[in-house]
């Protein structure tokens, strides 16, 4: 400690003084950028190989160590088994029954972007016309083009905020408080059952009695709420061990007579409840 | 019609109507009579005019030189972290302190409940109003004072001291806890600090000879070893440190300490109202960093007298300029020879920047000229009007202890209440006493051997 | 309470006034007392003030409230309220398996956070009875030191600002920048490392982290007594800090303190030393220790502390063998059941840990012991008597985390 009075206090101010003329140690974003180190484990990307390929080999590690249990995969594993749900059932509206990894050169829609694809807007501009555009009168205008398209397609809902010119958020807060307004066109689910002599050796009867009875239609028809269509499917004789039952096409391995009942009947409730985006 | 029309065309009527009615009472004779009252009016009251126009000029300078050091306050620190401090706003980030201002006069206005609503409205202002007033006294350039007092020093102590009321105000009345201990460590701050920061410059009013400030810095004309900081070194000493206590500047900032007691008095105080303690503040750090310069560096004197040097070569500096004797030619050369001057400039540089279009240059060229023509004309003011000279040297060491205040804010850190009050007390007292006696004796002294 | 008004008051009514009585802006609570330390301190006496620097306070270094029962300006008695960061982080390791508890202790400690992560790892480590390779040992020591000294100057900078000085603050968060963006190249991540596993380390040393760091170390000694030469022997600051808060070395062990307010305080009790781990008993390093135990003594300790890191630091790289980073364990880890209990010393203290395992692959319990947890009851005996400014800089000198206070 030096002897002069207030000589610490000068050292320190001539310090500061100092750096004031040394280099400025910020960085100028947006012009700069820090750099990130190639091993940073921020960035949420699945990475490809040299070859353009796709690394992810959906071997669920990364799912199964995430301690928020944000990870979710799709599809079915190796050994022809669903995946398995981890976490909350209510996180996991049924709408990747595929993965695109496993699909193998078939298109198939992924259904959950119905809502989102472009759509006949003529009649919607006469519901709104008739409206008068009027965004005071937005219940009237959703009832009506959910009696129109059966459902609220997105760009409907854009195209009454465009016109309206009322928020698209309030659009969908008015809409969602109404559990008549759907937001996903409705599902019919099909539960297919081979009948072929194969099949029916391997149990088909069982498994077409116990769904008669729970879905109270024969193959060829529809529940009453109009919510599982039951068709005839054709495993081609290539069923082995177990008839073929399928469901939206999709074959269900291992399936018996009482897992199909509960199968309908879960699809029945689902159906029952409106699907919400 | 357009909504521009709609708007003009009234407007342009409105004033063919006054100039016609103008044209016509001159005429008659009302607007010469009318002009000649107030006239004498002016010239028999010219004091009290003056007064009123200083008090409005004072209080119209306080804005811009707040905005000026807020945003010196806010590089230099920045600077003194390695940092650069904000550079977006306005050309680097001129415009920073400003859109501060205006964000400040956005902010919603409300009064806390259970807060006496008189009391805590009014005391912003009183503490605005405390390092306002105090500008009167300060001698900007020679003949640009306020208010030439006589006994200028004592009203600017008795007027800055109003500060303290404003500050207890606003922590009593916000019905806050923290509000009240800020207020009350803001008292006892500001009144232990008030005796050094009164008896420091004792020594100098004794040298002087006279309370007047304007007084003060006439006594310390010629070159920068005149002034007074090398007769009172210990004096300068404790007035700074007094001055920034009274300032509430860091190290004795622990009214507002923003980690103990979130911001003491202002706590509870949002809006204009808080931006008033703000404004106050920076105002209070420029008024403080006059003073010092004032008294003890010489005002608004040049630290070098170049009267002696021009002598030794002869040479003879003469501003004055004849508008007069120029004529018609003055006009000629107003009309004709600017944008010749800006055309050409234009011609220039549309050569040799092949990259820029002729617009472009011509913008470039015009605030070229601009920029040339006006420090043309500050050089020529500086040369030959001492107000320009004493403003320039007074601005430029104001600023100097404003950057000081500045700096000592962002390097130091906080004392405690106990330990500032023991320091004014036992110490700073004590030393300026101490001062004192020893400038008298050594004016009797001096007296007594140069028999003067 | 309200009298018999018994009138139904919209919400939406304009003309509301609600009587607030002066006693809600008191932290007097509204029920009785409970305990007899409650009744001892909300009994006011004349003159007496509570005053509630709340959770939400510009230097209470997270979210820690604490009331004062203040006379004046001078502080009586303290009463610091935790849990305002409880997360249940015990409760989580419990219902995941052992690797999800290093990422859900990572923020136990943010500002250093491989020390928390230890303790999971090392746990399972002597509960499996593992050999942990040598390189992994030493590229965990590498870290843990690298680890403490960003912590250190943090906690100069942390302490300069409740003080009032603004720019160690900015100082020391250039020098932690630098070592965060290290550890980035090396782990990945700049704060919340998830580094270490059962076994050893996650990645190897590489490159990026290599350059920067010799980089760095040809530089650190010298900044570091750079950033402290503003505070040093700056008057202001030594008169703060001299002579508050001092801690008996009887105290300091009553309170069960450790780390470096213990060392200040004369006791000179290091986990490294006294139960070494990693790659400690190899390297040399002295602990520094002070007798004084007051803030400021603290705070030159862990200066001192800095310029032994880096000694370790040097040592480390220098002897880094070669080998395996992780031993080799199944991917799925099931731990015969028994306790074991593990202590890391980090720049606040022991950092301990007693784990139970029941023979299956998710923890039975992991009670952890954080180091500020105990610093910080130490407050209630050094605090009363001081003034309200000295609260701050007490508290900031003990280095409170408060993830780890409330876990």
């Amino acid at each position: 400690m030096s002897r002069v009075p207030g000589w610490g206090i000068a050292m320190g101010m001539v310090h500061t003084f100092v750096r004031m003329t040394q280099a400025k140690r910020t960085i100028q974003y947006p012009e700069q950028r820090q750099e990130i180190s190639p091993h940073h484990r921020g960035r949420l990307i699945l990475l490809y190989d040299e070859a353009g390929n796709l690394k992810c080999e959906t071997c669920f590690q990364c799912a199964a160590a995430c301690p928020i249990e944000i990870i979710d995969m799709g599809g079915v594993d190796t050994k022809n088994r669903f995946h398995v749900h981890w976490g909350p059932a209510e996180q996991y509206a049924e709408r990747r029954e595929e993965s695109a990894l496993r699909r193998s050169g078939r298109p198939v829609a992924d259904r959950s972007f119905e809502a989102w694809l472009p759509i006949d807007l003529g009649p919607l501009e006469q519901i709104l016309i008739r409206n008068d555009y009027d965004p005071r009168r937005l219940l009237t205008i959703l009832e009506a083009t959910q009696q129109q398209y059966a459902y609220l397609p997105v760009s409907a809902l854009q195209h009454i905020s465009h016109s309206t010119g009322a928020w698209y958020s309030e659009i969908y807060g008015i809409a969602s408080s109404y559990p008549n307004l759907i937001f996903e066109p409705g599902r019919v689910s099909e539960i297919g059952l081979c009948q072929c002599a194969t099949c029916a050796m391997l149990g088909s009867g069982r498994i077409r009695d116990a769904l008669v009875a729970a879905l109270g239609t024969d193959i060829g028809g529809v529940t009453a709420d109009g919510a599982v269509r039951f068709v005839a499917a054709d495993c081609g004789g290539e069923s082995r061990d177990e008839p073929l039952v399928t469901l939206d096409g999709q074959a269900q391995p291992h399936m018996t007579a009482e897992k199909a009942g509960r199968l309908a009947q879960r699809l029945r409730a689902k159906a029952a409840q409106p699907a919400r985006a | 019609m357009t909504l521009a029309g709609k708007i003009l065309i009234p407007l342009l009527i409105l004033v063919a109507l006054l100039t016609v009615l103008l044209l016509v009472l001159w005429e008659v004779g009302v607007l010469p009579a009318l002009i000649g009252v107030v006239a004498d009016v002016v010239t028999s009251n010219i004091d009290i005019i003056r007064f009123l126009l200083a008090a409005t000029a004072i209080l119209l300078f306080t804005i811009p030189t707040a905005f000026v050091i807020i945003f010196m306050e806010l590089k230099v620190i920045a600077f003194l972290a390695s940092r650069i401090g904000p550079n977006r706003t306005g050309p680097w980030g001129t415009l920073a302190s400003v859109v501060a201002g205006f964000k400040v006069l956005a902010k919603e206005d409300y009064t806390p409940t259970g807060a006496d609503a008189a009391v805590f409205t009014i005391a912003p202002i009183i503490t605005y109003l405390a390092s306002v007033l105090t500008l009167l006294v300060i001698p900007f350039a020679p003949g640009l004072v306020g208010l030439d007092m006589n006994i200028g020093l004592l009203y600017f102590f008795a007027v800055s001291g109003l500060s303290v009321v404003g500050l207890m105000m606003g922590g009593w009345s916000s019905f806050n806890k923290y509000s009240l201990l800020g207020g009350l460590r803001a008292a006892a701050q500001i009144v232990s600090y008030e005796l050094p920061l009164v008896l420091a410059p004792v020594g100098v009013i004794m040298l002087a000879g006279t309370l007047s400030l304007n007084g003060i810095v006439q006594h310390q004309a010629g070159w920068f070893w005149d002034w007074y900081v090398f007769q009172q070194p210990l004096a300068f000493v404790v007035f700074f440190i007094a001055a920034t206590a009274e300032g509430n500047r860091t190290p004795f900032d622990l009214t507002e300490a923003d980690s103990e007691i979130v911001a003491g008095f202002a706590t509870e105080y949002s809006g204009m109202r808080f931006g008033f303690f703000f404004f106050a503040e920076y105002v209070g750090v420029f008024v403080l960093s006059a003073l010092t310069t004032v008294l003890f560096f010489g005002g608004w004197n040049s630290p070098i007298d170049p009267r002696p040097i021009l002598d030794f070569f002869h040479v003879t500096i003469n501003g004055a300029i004849d508008l007069a004797g120029m004529g018609i030619w003055l006009l000629w050369a107003v009309v004709l020879g600017v944008p010749l001057v800006v055309f050409l400039m234009t011609l220039v540089i549309w050569t040799f920047k092949s990259g820029w279009s002729f617009v472009k240059s011509l913008v470039v060229a015009f605030v070229l000229f601009n920029v040339i023509a006006a420090a043309v004309v500050l050089i020529w003011a500086f040369v030959s009007f001492e107000v320009v000279v004493g403003l320039f040297w007074f601005m430029v060491k104001a600023f100097t202890f404003a950057f000081v205040f500045v700096w000592m804010r962002g390097t130091l850190p906080r004392v405690r209440i106990d330990q500032l009050m023991g320091f004014a007390w036992k110490w700073l007292v004590e030393i300026s006493l101490v001062n004192a006696f020893v400038t008298a004796g050594a004016i009797l002294v001096v007296q007594q051997v140069t028999g003067r | 309470m309200t009298d018999a008004k018994t009138e139904v008051r919209s919400l939406d009514d304009p003309n509301i006034w609600v009587e607030t009585p002066a006693t809600i802006y008191d932290a007097i609570p509204p029920y009785p007392p409970r305990t007899e330390r409650e009744a001892e301190f909300y009994h006011l006496r004349d003159g007496e003030m509570l005053l509630n620097l709340g959770p939400q306070h510009p230097s209470t270094h997270g979210v820690l409230r604490v009331v004062l029962k203040v006379d004046g300006e001078r502080v009586t008695d303290l009463d610091p309220v935790l849990g305002y960061l409880h997360r249940g982080v015990e409760k989580l390791c419990e219902v995941g398996d052992w690797h999800i508890a290093i990422s859900q202790c990572d923020p136990l400690e943010y500002v250093a956070s491989l020390f928390s992560e230890a303790m999971p790892v090392m746990a399972a480590e002597k509960l499996l009875d593992l050999e942990v390779p040598k390189r992994a040992q030493y590229i965990r020591t590498l870290v843990w030191e690298l680890n403490r000294i960003s912590s250190h100057a943090l906690f100069i900078g942390w302490l300069a600002l409740d003080l009032g000085g603004l720019t160690p603050l900015l100082y020391g968060f250039i020098e932690r920048d630098e070592i965060v963006e290290m550890l980035a190249a090396l782990t990945g991540q700049r704060m919340l490392f998830n580094y270490l596993r059962i076994g050893g380390v996650n990645r190897d040393l590489n490159h990026d982290f290599l350059s920067r760091l010799g980089d760095w170390m040809s530089r650190a000694a010298v900044e570091i007594e750079q950033e402290t030469r503003l505070l040093n022997e700056n008057e202001i600051f030594v008169r703060r800090t001299r002579g508050m808060g001092v801690m008996t070395p009887e105290m300091a062990l009553r309170m069960r303190v450790t780390g470096p307010n213990l060392r200040a305080a004369g006791v000179p009790f290091d986990v490294r030393r006294a139960h070494p781990y990693a790659a400690y008993p190899d390297l040399e390093f002295d602990i520094p220790t002070r007798s004084e135990g007051d803030s400021y003594a603290r705070y030159m300790l862990r200066v001192d502390e800095i310029r032994e890191s880096i000694k370790i630091i040097d040592q480390c790289l220098h002897e880094m063998p070669d080998g395996p980073i992780m031993a080799r364990i199944p991917r799925l880890i099931r731990i015969p059941p028994g306790r074991a209990f593990v202590a890391v010393e980090s720049p606040r203290g022991e950092y301990a840990c007693y784990a139970m395992s029941d023979g299956s692959d998710q923890p039975f319990r992991l009670r952890i012991s954080d180091p500020s947890f105990w610093n910080l009851q130490s407050v209630g005996e050094m605090v009363p008597g001081n003034l309200i400014a000295d609260t701050m800089a007490i508290m900031a000198s003990l280095d409170p985390v408060m993830g780890g206070v409330d876990k």
